[in-house]
This record gives structure tokens, sequence and C-alpha cells, in this order.
């Protein structure tokens, strides 16, 4: 049996027209024109480099050598690897492209949902479990970031709040050290870090009204440190990136454009299921402890008045904060309980920056 | 510029000439979409199963596919590159940026921890660092991630390659950038052509190497005119968008602030609404913006590739503004509108089009162009990885 086929040597770019016949230990390759033997490969030491799904004609070569004989029927190649299984690749057909693009992408959706699942809900369970140290680690160099340029402030106030913190996440069963830092000057505003860090702005102490509302926003603080909202949104933010860059097969830098969107919409859903949990949380943990609970709503019932038009209502599914109004209705308390701080405690706290 | 069904640009003097062989012949692409598609697809499942560590596998199986399915001279080209090369060349970026990294940290330790720097944090400072280094690496990147592809492409068994430096490349490529971007764009052809330069003449395909005979004044006259005619249609674009968009508010009867809420609260409703003044406004700048910039580029892509021989190979092309339309524009939509699992259509869609408008003239002598020696980069386009994973 003879099979043509294009050599080339390895050496030049010159093509020869060939045909190939094996014998008992050899690949026997001549010229068609003359039947001159252009090369005598022993069977042994060929090989076929790549594959029938991916090459349209795999060359077969002989090992450490540069030439190439390659065999453009795919009848031929057949017949070829019939009388040698040693080439058996030259004869491999690929499974049906539709079967394989029906199996590959139920796959890759059944794949996609179940990243989804383990991002959205699995980090609910995952993060908990998390090294405390490592979250801790990660806030502190955020915080370090933050107020690199701002003063911090110390003193009795400092040690008032801090009590009061970790008296709040030890009644939501949090087993870590809750670590509170006030940081001088603006915006009205406190936040928390990954590792139950939680910073204070100075503000936030002249503005409000009374020491519940202090209280108020602390257990709020609280709730987003007892429920690991800081290190479950990083999570979800790097678990969404990372799955629109997997799905787009790393390519594409306009899915990046256009994804980043929608991540940004799913950020905020977060940002406002969480608000939603820390306010019900810090609420209940109040209560719990006979402390005044009037005071996150009170708090929010100042900022409506200072900014009636509520932008968080405006923003819409844009914002990271339910509107305020919804706020305010879902932690309505009547002013009852144990003030959280004593005179002198809310006096220290009201001066802990001067 | 139509041009009829394989008929090459030119072949009538082609075919008139006996001495040298100007044959005229265009390069075949047999592969199938579906194949390539269950390839790409089975390379995302193991990217979401790997995390995306299994991509330097995945590319490599689709440059073996894409290369194998592509003929010059009824000769097939090879893709012999391997998926840890790629690993290996991503790990060594991945090792440079973090000695970068080191040498940030070490200039914010002594020198800008003190204030009055304290407010200019470490991720500020290599944040910023990468971005000034990432402009330059990215072009040197795609030279070296360049070489690397043509050093593992063989065509009738002879490795193809890159010469000169990428260094120097990315170099040039980011001084001419920012001389385009301080004149306005209107070096734009010295930019083309003396980066186009380079990449062409610096290819060789065993010891042949290619030619690029193009000169920047050639096309400059041609280029103001695109340059002006850009600007008028631009002020058109923008005048009819307000004009549009301010005339159907008011026909609505919206103020701003209902405009507002309608974006913030969206209803079913609003978001069709939405979607079809985006594809209005895509019309619009379709009909003014795109059209002329698919004439520069099909005007610039005749040029380059007309410009460019390899030996006594001589190479055309007549592709038109439409078919440029195609490759720019719907290529985007297409990509755009499938959440980027649309990537193979686009290969295939591009490989047709070089197959059906790229034509060569004559052949080289198979004899005289030699296996070069040297085997070409060792690890492969870390630095492409790392500043534009763009193209396969």
């Amino acid at each position: 049996m003879t099979t043509p086929a294009r050599y080339y040597d390895g050496e030049t770019a010159r093509v020869l027209e060939v045909g190939v016949r094996p014998t008992a230990g050899e690949l026997i390759i001549f010229r068609l024109t003359d039947s001159s033997i252009v090369a005598r490969w022993p069977i042994n030491e060929t090989a076929v480099l790549g594959d029938g799904s991916h090459e349209g004609a795999p060359p077969v070569v002989r090992l450490g050598g540069e030439a190439r004989l390659v065999i453009e029927d795919p009848e031929q190649r057949r017949q070829l690897a019939a009388l040698m299984p040693h080439l058996g690749a030259l004869a491999e057909v690929p499974a049906s492209a539709g079967r394989r693009i029906v199996t590959l992408g139920a796959s890759l959706a059944v794949l996609v949902a179940a990243f989804w699942g383990v991002i959205d809900y699995g980090t609910e369970y995952a993060v908990p479990w998390l090294p405390h140290s490592l979250q801790a680690k990660l806030g502190e160099t955020v915080y370090e970031e933050l107020a690199a340029d701002k003063d911090e402030c110390h003193g009795k106030g400092l040690v008032v709040l801090n009590d009061l913190a970790n008296e709040l996440a030890r009644a939501a069963g949090y087993p870590h050290e809750v670590t509170v830092h006030i940081i001088d000057g603006g915006p009205v505003n406190a936040f928390t870090l990954p590792g139950g860090i939680l910073v204070f702005y100075s503000d936030l102490f002249e503005q409000a009204k009374n020491s519940s509302q202090v209280a108020g926003v602390l257990a709020h603080e609280i709730g987003h440190i007892v429920h690991y909202h800081p290190t479950k949104g990083i999570v979800r933010a790097y678990g969404l990136d990372l799955l629109t860059k997997l799905v787009s097969g790393g390519y594409s830098d306009l899915m990046g454009t256009l994804t980043s969107g929608g991540n940004i919409l799913l950020a905020m859903r977060n940002g406002r299921a969480f608000e939603r949990e820390a306010d019900g949380t810090g609420v209940a943990l109040l209560e719990k402890l006979g402390l005044r609970a009037d005071g996150i709503s009170g708090f929010f019932e100042q900022m409506m008045e200072k900014q009636p038009k509520d932008a968080a209502s405006t923003a819409g599914i844009w914002s990271s904060h339910p509107p305020t109004q919804e706020r305010i209705a879902a932690t309505k308390r009547p002013p009852t309980g144990r003030p959280a701080f004593s005179t002198a405690d809310w006096k220290a706290l009201q001066e802990v920056c001067k | 510029m139509g041009q009829s069904e394989g008929s090459p640009p030119g072949g009538e003097f082609a075919s008139a000439l006996t001495a040298p062989d100007l044959t005229p012949s265009r390069p075949v692409y047999d592969g199938r979409l579906g194949e390539l598609y269950a390839i790409y697809l089975r390379h995302v499942v193991l990217m979401l199963l790997t995390l995306g560590w299994s991509r330097f596998w995945g590319r490599t199986r689709l440059r073996r596919y894409l290369w194998n399915h592509l003929s010059i001279l009824g000769d097939r080209f090879e893709y012999r590159g391997r998926g840890r090369e790629l690993l290996i060349g991503f790990l060594l970026a991945v090792v440079m940026l973090a000695g970068w990294a080191g040498l940030m940290w070490l200039a914010w330790v002594h020198v800008f921890h003190e204030k009055p720097f304290a407010d200019f944090g470490m991720f500020d400072i290599f944040s910023l660092s990468v971005a000034v280094i990432g402009f330059p690496l990215a072009y040197v990147g795609h030279y070296a991630g360049l070489r690397y592809k043509l050093s593992r492409t063989r065509w009738r068994g002879i490795r193809c390659g890159l010469a000169g430096s990428a260094w120097r490349y990315g170099v040039a490529a980011t001084f001419l950038t920012f001389a385009n971007m301080f004149t306005v764009q209107l070096l734009t052809p010295v930019v083309s052509v003396n980066l186009a330069r380079p990449r062409i003449s610096n290819t060789r395909v065993g010891t042949l190497p290619l030619v690029f005979a193009g000169s920047a004044g050639d096309i400059y006259g041609r280029y103001v005119g695109y340059y002006f005619l850009n600007i008028v249609a631009w002020l058109a674009a923008i005048g009819a968008a307000f004009a549009i968009a301010g005339g159907t508010a008011d026909r609505l009867g919206l103020s701003s602030d209902d405009l507002l809420k309608l974006f913030t609260a969206p209803s079913v409703r609003t978001v069709l609404v939405a979607a079809a003044v985006a594809v209005g406004v895509y019309l619009l700048f379709s009909l003014l913006i795109l059209p002329l910039r698919c004439w520069w580029q099909a005007y610039w892509f005749r040029y380059l590739v007309s410009h460019s021989r390899a030996g006594n190979v001589l190479f055309a092309t007549a592709i038109t503004t439409r078919q440029m339309w195609g490759f720019l524009v719907l290529n985007y939509l297409i990509i755009l509108l499938t959440l980027g699992l649309g990537w193979p259509w686009v290969m295939h869609r591009t490989l047709r089009l070089i197959a059906g408008e790229l034509w060569l003239y004559g052949a080289p002598d198979g004899e005289s162009v030699r296996q070069r020696t040297d085997g070409g980069s060792a690890f492969g386009e870390g630095l492409l990885d790392m500043f534009d994973v763009s193209g396969i």
C-alpha cells in the first residue's frame, strides 16, 4: 500500500510529493516522480505530533528530527494507522462537535451556577471559618492606608467605646476581640473593616443629639462585624470578578468594561442586604442588653432632617444603602431601656479628640 | 473597491508576466466553527474548574487548531508551543512584578513613609508605579509574545521567528504613543508605520526575512483628510444625538427628575426603552463615525499588506470598507452581545476573512529558505499575560 503525502526535510522549505510505504520495521518515503528513496524511518522512531481533534492533518515525524510527513487525506491516514498501530493518532476522529458543544455547554452552565452559588451563598458560611488573624491583618493594612494622613484620637472616650463594642459583640456570640479606632474630623460616619475593626469619625459624636444615637450607630456597626460583612463583601467582589474573567475565557477586555457595571450593581445589592441585616442585628443586640434601642432610627431621622432628599432613595438600584425612610421604619423603637453610656462616659466620648 | 470572487487584485498584470513567477494564490482556512467551539468550551469549563490556571494549556490547544487549519500554498502551519512554557513565562512575570513590589516597598519605607509623604501609602506608590511601567511593559510584552508565537510556528517544518529587541520596541512604542497623544493624533501615520516596520521586517520564516517598504509620507495625505472629516462627523453625530435625545424627552413630557427616577428604579419597560435608545445611538454613530474609521483602517491594512513581501513573494489585499466594518464593528458586537462566548465565532470569521482577502503572488524558493539554528524564546508571554490578555 502506498500513501501519498507531502514531505518536508526539516532543513529547507522544499516540499516533496512523496509516497509512503510501511514495511515490517520501517516507513519508506520515496519520490512519486522517480521512486527514489527520500528517507527510511524506523517505525519505533516515528511519532504523530498532535491529534485529530486539534490538527487538520497531524504531521508524522521521526523522533529527534525536524523532518515532517503530512498526509492530507483522512482516509489515507486511517489506512496507514491501521497498518501501523504505533501511529494510531493519525486515525483519530474527533467526537461530533455538536454533541461536545451540548455536553460542554451544559457543564459550563452548571459550573457557572455552582460558582455563583459558592460566591453568593458559600461565603455566608465559609467566611467565619477564615483565620481571624488573616482577616485582622487585612483590616489593619487597609486601616493604615486610610488613616495614614489622619490624626487618631485616644483617651477615655476610646476605652468607653471599645468596652461597649466588645460587650455587644460578645452578646452576639462573636468570638473575637473588636478594635475601635477614632479618627479626628469628618465625615459624620463610621465603618467596619475585616478582622473586627471598627472606625468612627469624631464628627459623629459632635453631630449626634444624644448618646443613644452613638450607641445605635455602634450597634449597627457591630451588626456588620458579627456577620463578617466586610470580609464577605471583599470575597464576593473578587469572586464575581474572577467568574467574569473565567467565563469570557480570560480573553476579552471588552467583557471587563461590560461586566464592571453589572458587578457594581451586584455589590450594591449586597451592600443593601448587609445594611438591612446590620440594622436588625444592631437593634436586637441593644434590646438584648436592655439598652435604649431608639438611637438607630433617631440617627436616621436626624440625617433626613439635614438632607430631606434622601440620596439612597434617589440612587435606587445604584445605592449601597436601602432608602433611609425604610430603615427608619424597620428600626423604630420606643425610648425605653437604660442609656448605653453614663453621663461621664458620654462627656469623655464627646471630648475624645480635644 | 469591490473585487470579484476569486479574482486577485492586479491579477491581469500578474498573468501577463512570465518572470519572475507571480502566480497568485490565497491562504486556505478549513476550520469548522463547531469544532472550534467545542475546543473553546472545553477551555472555559477547565478555566472554571482550575480557577484560570488551565488557560495556558487551553490557549495552546486553540492555537494548535487555528494554526493547523490555515495553509499557504497547500502547506499547513503548525503550532508547537506548550502550555507549560506559557505557565513558566507567567510565573517569571509574577516574580518580576514581585521584585518590583519589593523595590517599591523599600522606596516607601525609606523615602515616602515619613511626612510630608505620609499620605502617600504603599498601595498608592505601587499602583502608580505599575501604571507607569505597565504602559511600556505592555508593548514589550506584545513584542515578546509575538516572538514566542512565531518561534513556535512552523511552515513546511521550518520555524518562524522574530528578531530585534522587545525592550527597544517598548521604548519606541511608548515614545511614539505619547508623542501622538501630545500632537492630538496627527502623528498617527508616523506611529503606525514605525510600529509596523519592526514587527514585519524582523519576522523570519527560517532564514527568509519579511520586508516592509512602507513610509509615513505615502499615507499622510489620506490621513489628514480622514482626520478632519472625522472631526466634522463627530460634531454632526453629537449634535444629532443631543437633538434626538432632547426632542424625545420633550415629546414624552419627561423632566430631568423623571429621567433620574426612571434610571434609578428601572422597570422592564425602562430597560427595553434604554436598550432601544442605545441601539439608536449606536446606529447614529455607526452611520456617521464608524464607516469613516473603517474606510481608513481598510486603506491602512491594504497599504500594510501591499508594502510587505517575503523574498520574491508579494502580498496584496483588496479588503473593502464594508469588510473592515464587519471585522471591526461586527466582531466587537458579537463579543459584547454574547458576553464573550462569541469569541470562537469572531476568530473563525477573522481567519475566513484573511483566507478570502489575502493574495500572495509567487512562491518562495524552498531550497534557499533554511531552518534557523536558534530555537527562539524559551518561555512565552508572561508580560503579555500580565498586562494584556486580549487575543489568542
